[in-house]
């Protein structure tokens, strides 16, 4: 049942040819349907229906279920592990310890997994919760029931796991990661010395847990040499020459399939440690293995938002000039890879600030490695840079959102390009103008509810890189009856952002089809190679530009116009396409196939590219309880042309939600006397319900960036979570006129 | 352990099982059954990604041990169509007001939706809100679900 990859890039060529012969060109029929097509999203009623299968729905014949038991030292050494209750459990077939794989290497360091350590290869427990063996059994229940067996006597050592506990170690990044310098521009801090209004603050984002629905799973298969893996992830190309270099087989060798993920958020961004062993053990008994982290084990064998603490300068002239700003970050990081801090790419840009200094160091901690939860640093910088923007305005005695609009800019003042496109000024004057932003008392404590609640009003702009990475695109074209039907399989992954709704929108504008009449194929390293990372909100901004030059591709084959839908009569067809970001080399395209992330901006070579968002929130802040609630946000958003207005919607109600979860809710707790996370339950840990949500109003600029690629889209995905903490900060600030430098914010916190 | 002899409906259709007292309605489902609509985002009660119903009353079936359905009606989100496809309304409002993303916790909230409706906990948004809480969207389609379940009840009522 595998379809092995040499196979399919051989059958590729041969069609293409075949299909190159065997175009003639018809004259047009004036058959095919026309007008713009609906946006909506292609695969909801799979969804509402049950019918899609996430990669944990496979029930393949003869499986086996795997669990894995974990450490209970917050570091140390292990000194043995028993297993016999375990193997003598009912039901147990093996129970592994130890196993002959490579370290998988870190994402950010040449590598394709989330962290360089790879528990069970070694006696090292780095942190609370790792992995120290795998339980397989023929049930679930009795793996889940003989890994509780399981039993280990260790040598603890000390542990820091929390950012600022005695002997967690700061090093400055540009030290350790040579590529990593901090981001300069003009004299910032004479600029600041000299300026008449000062601002000097620290702000502190706590360490936080992505927790998508989906849990982290993977069935695995061998047939012969041929391994498939089934696994909700962001990146199959990564899993799949990752896991192939752990095992010492060749790449060709593995299928990722991960069509549809439950949630991925960047956790589920680059090969996870709990799948190369249960490989081994598929491999050793001859049978399929389903395992399914358990969710308290996401917290700790899976990335986080590690916390990190911002120290904002801001220097402005009395007229709200503003003359300089620094950034200096203390993050967390792990001690055996350096999570990178990029804190300052956005906040070196969000204003036309011509002199701007920062220093990003990381300190090492007793963690698993932190990772890329969404917006991973434009959330928290934003957080820091927003707050203090709103300080600037009450020191000036200025508007927030005149503020704002007064340090707008046209050019990148870090490297004096251009901005391919800014609307950032429009969202602003749009969102306040659907708020009502001219109605609000500025006085902090001067707005009240009827029922005696604080109100208050905030205001925060935001904004992310716009990305792209290098993609390829298969286009198959076949007559289906006196129409078309139209596959088009692209490097891509849909974790619910809509990509596939997306795609399927362009080709059915393109061709005149409708959206029934088109397949897509996302996630899956059979449809077409490689499946490279889908993160940092490039998604769509990679894989429509190339199924647009499929698109451009298969008209030139077919010897028709740029526009206008397909004559009937053409036989079978089949493209394939490439597109890259603007300035990448072509070998770029050899870095994602090897599974290794290969993404470009917000620097290209003649211009600097970014999303912009605002946002404007209502907290009410209860009078006895002091509970903080959010009945209403208005968002706008700044992402190029909108790809497809149905999902994105959505996107942003979920963005701003996540911020929500940010500013009131959401902090892995730590007890250092044990290490790990002490809450990694979602009923402790957590996350906003329903009955947190009120009225959330989403503008789109839908304004297309062409400088960018030639569909005008830039990213979505986590803009639109850019600057709501802060905006919520804001507000209760102008409620209570109480400022919270820290998240989230609680109740105690406003008493 | 235990192994012990259950015969229950499951949409609409006869089962007859032997499980094991340790395993839980929704692995029953899941591992044994192939019905994986129900989908496992705790195992612990906490997110109403398993949702099912239970004699008509929704549960979560991670926490239901699957001896305990023995001799009720179990159904799931597989049930909730008509038997031609045709779509429940409810199902129909979570695509119209795209009250999903992701669509992993969708199952659990359509089983929840149907059962909030049935008890009638539709009076406003506020207390649709409250009853709907117990099945989190990490994806974040609160805005939808509640619409969804607001305007598949207001139809109801007015049949
Ligand atoms: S899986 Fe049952 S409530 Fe979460
Ligand atoms: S749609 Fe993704 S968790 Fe609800």
């Amino acid at each position: 049942m595998n379809v092995s990859r040499r196979k399919f890039l051989a059958g590729t060529a041969a069609v293409t040819t075949a299909a190159t012969a065997a175009v003639v060109a018809t004259p047009h029929d004036g058959d095919a349907a026309s007008g713009p097509p609906p946006s909506r999203r292609v695969d909801a009623r799979e969804k509402v229906t049950g019918d899609l299968r996430y990669a944990s729905d496979r029930l393949l014949p003869g499986t086996a279920h795997a669990v894995y038991a974990v450490a209970t030292i917050g570091k140390g050494r292990l000194l043995e592990v028993n297993t016999k209750a375990a193997e003598a459990a009912p039901g147990v077939r093996l129970v592994l310890t130890r196993v002959d794989v490579k370290p998988p290497g870190f994402l950010q360091g040449g590598g394709h997994a989330f962290q360089s350590l790879q528990p069970l290869t070694s006696d090292r427990i780095a942190y609370r919760g790792q992995h120290i063996a795998l339980v397989v059994a023929d049930s679930l229940h009795a793996a889940t029931e003989a890994a509780a067996l399981i039993t280990a006597r260790y040598e603890a050592e000390p542990i820091a796991v929390e950012i600022d506990a005695p002997g967690a170690q700061k090093v400055r990044q540009s030290d350790v990661l040579p590529t990593a310098h901090d981001v300069v521009a003009g004299n910032a801090p004479s600029a600041f010395a000299a300026a008449p209004v000062k601002i000097d603050h620290e702000y502190e984002s706590p360490q936080s847990h992505p927790v998508p629905m989906e849990l982290i799973a993977s069935v695995v298969q061998w047939d012969g040499d041929d391994l498939t893996i089934y696994e909700g992830t962001q990146n199959a190309s990564a899993v799949q020459n990752g896991l192939a270099l752990q095992l010492g087989i060749s790449p060709e060798r593995i299928e990722v399939l991960s069509p549809s993920v439950g949630g991925a958020f960047g956790q589920k961004n680059s090969l996870q440690t709990h799948l190369a062993p249960v490989a081994v053990a598929a491999r050793r008994l001859g049978r399929p293995i389903k395992v399914v982290v358990p969710r308290t084990q996401t917290f700790h064998n899976a990335s986080f938002r590690p916390a990190s603490h911002h120290r904002i300068r801001l220097g402005a002239d009395r007229s709200g000039r503003m003359l300089a700003a620094m950034h200096d970050v203390d993050q967390q990081t792990s001690r055996h890879d350096y999570f990178p801090a990029v804190y300052t790419e956005l906040t070196s840009r969000l204003y036309g600030i011509t002199n701007y200094g920062s220093q990003q160091n990381l300190v090492r901690t007793d963690v698993q490695t932190p990772g890329f939860m969404r917006a991973p640093y434009e959330s928290p910088g934003t957080f820091a840079f927003e707050s203090a923007v709103d300080e600037l305005s009450y020191a000036l005695g200025k508007d927030p959102v005149a503020l704002r609009l007064a340090n707008d800019t046209a050019v990148d003042p870090i490297s004096g390009h251009p901005f391919s496109s800014r609307y950032l000024a429009d969202t602003l004057r749009r969102g306040s103008r659907k708020f009502g932003w001219s109605e609000r008392s500025a006085a902090p404590g001067s707005m009240r509810g009827r029922d005696g609640s604080l109100i208050g009003w905030g205001v925060a702009a935001g904004a992310y890189k716009a990305a792209t990475a290098p993609a390829t695109a298969r286009l198959r074209l076949i007559p289906a009856g006196r129409t078309y039907h139209a596959t088009i399989w692209v490097d891509g992954h849909e974790m619910g952002q809509g990509i596939r709704s997306a795609v399927a929108r362009l080709v059915a504008e393109d061709l005149q089809l409708r959206l029934e009449h088109i397949e897509v194929g996302v996630g899956d390293t059979r449809g077409v190679p490689p499946q490279h990372l889908t993160a940092g909100s490039w998604g769509t901004a990679t894989a429509l530009p190339a199924v647009y030059a499929a698109l451009k591709e298969l008209r030139k084959k077919l010897g028709l116009g740029a526009k206008g839908p397909v004559p009937s009569g053409r036989g079978e067809t089949i493209v394939l396409a490439r597109s890259r970001a603007p300035g990448q080399p072509e070998a770029i395209h050899d870095r994602a196939a090897q599974g290794l992330p290969a993404g470009a901006g917000p620097e290209y070579p003649e211009f600097t590219a970014f999303s912009f968002v605002s946002h404007f929130v209502e907290v009410r802040v209860e009078p006895t309880t002091r509970r903080i609630r959010v009945p209403r946000v208005v968002s706008t958003v700044d992402c190029g042309k909108v790809a497809s207005p149905r999902t994105a919607e959505s996107q942003v109600r979920g963005g701003v939600i996540w911020g929500i979860g940010a500013a009131l809710r959401e902090r892995s707790e730590v007890d250092e006397r044990f290490g790990g996370f002490a809450n990694p339950t979602l009923e402790e840990y957590v996350v906003p319900v329903n009955a947190d949500i009120g009225r959330i109003d989403v503008g789109l600029i839908d304004k297309p960036d062409f400088n960018l690629n030639p569909v005008g889209v830039k990213g979505l995905g986590e803009v639109v979570m850019v600057g709501v903490a802060a905006a919520v900060a804001n507000a209760v600030f102008h409620a209570t006129g109480r400022r919270v430098r820290h998240l989230p914010i609680r109740l105690e916190d406003v008493l | 352990m235990n192994s012990i002899k259950v015969s229950f409906r499951l949409n609409r259709k006869t089962v007859d099982l032997v499980v094991d007292s340790r395993e839980s309605l929704l692995d029953v489902l899941r591992e044994r059954l192939d019905t994986t609509g129900a989908k496992k985002g705790c195992d612990q009660g906490q997110c109403g990604a398993c949702t099912v119903h239970i004699d008509g009353r929704r549960v979560v079936s991670c926490l239901t041990p699957a001896v305990q359905v023995a001799g009720r009606e179990v159904t799931t989100i597989e049930g909730v169509a008509g038997p031609d496809g045709e779509l429940h309304p409810l199902q129909q409002a979570f695509i119209d007001n795209d009250a999903l993303q992701c669509g992993y916790c969708t199952p659990g909230q359509i089983m929840s939706g149907l059962a909030c409706i049935k008890e009638g906990h539709t009076t406003d948004d506020a207390e649709i809100r409250e009853y709907m809480s117990g099945n989190l969207c990490r994806c974040g389609c609160y805005v939808g679900v509640v619409a969804a379940v607001r305007e598949t009840a207001r139809k109801e009522a007015g049949r």
